[in-house]
């Protein structure tokens, strides 16, 4: 066995992980599945509204007051942080065993890294309305709903592809 | 009604669609993926709408915005048929589901309240201007619109946890 299964054994043990499993209440693994399906979906499909915007669609919109949508955004992703370490806590053989949970890692790291330059090349340039939108901007759009997209179906594909559930 | 569902039920599942469903290996988990990734666009352009509608991010114009809606209007309809997919592969563990029945209850409604949207505040709310506030009419529709989008997903994620 190798040893940071040790590690694995000893968080599922714990009080916090077995509540989350095992609990009847619906405020345990249910609800945290909710709140972090529900900041999924306003993380995620905020972005994905801009992105449209960038690439053209409803160019009627002024892409500046669009900004006013990201603290909740950013709110909605740090309860998606929250509950998805709790998820981690009830299952983490289930996800440290499965590639496909490097894989969601990885595209919710470029999304991040790809939002963040948004927010820092686009809405901090003083023409941010400019029309055309400029190419590159465009190009941050594309991969921006490339990496969300892949993050969502990474994540659902998490139920269906996991090859251990416990370290024992 | 009990002969009806178990009519609904019995034919449903002696279809193909409900087969290829439970037995294949990527039907499912694709169709899943699919739901989720509607259910984003849904949010991202009717929840923003509806933020909007209720004073967050004033700046828009609601008449612009509204060009985005199309996109919810697809996440609309991958989250229908999909939806549907699973429904006819295993319709008892939908139709005796109380957080299913509520989801339905709530989509009924959601239905509702864009009709009434549409007939009654659509006018108003395309002459706004993008700093104008929206009538008391429309927020009241927004804050419903809203409320009702979360308990869809809150009912959708407790039907998954119930056992027939």
């Amino acid at each position: 066995m190798p040893f940071y299964f040790h590690w694995f054994h000893w968080i599922e043990r714990s009080a916090f992980s077995v509540w989350l499993r095992e609990s009847p209440s619906a405020l345990a693994f249910p609800n945290v599945l909710f709140l972090h399906t529900l900041a999924m979906g306003f993380v995620a499909g905020t972005n994905a509204a801009v992105d449209f915007r960038l690439l053209g669609f409803a160019p009627g919109m002024r892409l500046a007051p669009m900004e006013k949508f990201f603290p909740l955004m950013w709110a909605a992703f740090w309860v998606m942080v929250v509950t998805g370490l709790m998820l981690l806590a009830a299952y983490p053989t289930k996800a440290f065993t499965n590639p496909v949970w490097y894989a969601k890692f990885v595209f919710i790291a470029l999304a991040l890294v790809n939002t963040r330059l948004i927010e820092k090349r686009i809405f901090r340039d003083p023409d941010v309305d400019v029309q055309p939108v400029p190419g590159r901007w465009k190009l941050l759009a594309g991969t921006s709903l490339v990496f969300w997209a892949g993050s969502i179906t990474a994540g659902k594909l998490l139920a269906h592809t996991y090859l251990r559930l416990f370290s024992y | 009604m009990q002969p009806l569902l178990n009519g609904l039920q019995a034919w449903l599942e002696s279809t193909r669609l409900s087969y290829f469903m439970i037995h294949s290996d990527f039907a499912w988990p694709i169709c899943e993926c699919l739901h989720f990734l509607g259910l984003t666009l849904l949010i991202g352009t009717v929840g923003l709408f509806d933020l909007r509608m209720l004073g967050l991010a004033k700046g828009l114009s609601l008449k612009a915005m509204h060009r985005l809606i199309g996109w919810g209007v697809l996440g609309f309809v991958i989250n229908m048929i999909t939806g549907s997919m699973f429904f006819a592969a295993i319709p008892y563990q939908y139709i005796y589901n109380g957080a299913f029945q509520a989801k339905m209850v709530c989509m009924l409604l959601l239905g509702t309240n864009v009709l009434i949207f549409y007939l009654t505040m659509r006018k108003k709310v395309e002459v706004l201007g993008p700093e104008d506030a929206a009538p008391f009419g429309a927020k009241v529709i927004a804050a419903t619109s809203l409320c009702l989008w979360i308990a869809v997903i809150c009912f959708g994620r407790a039907e998954a946890f119930f056992k027939p």
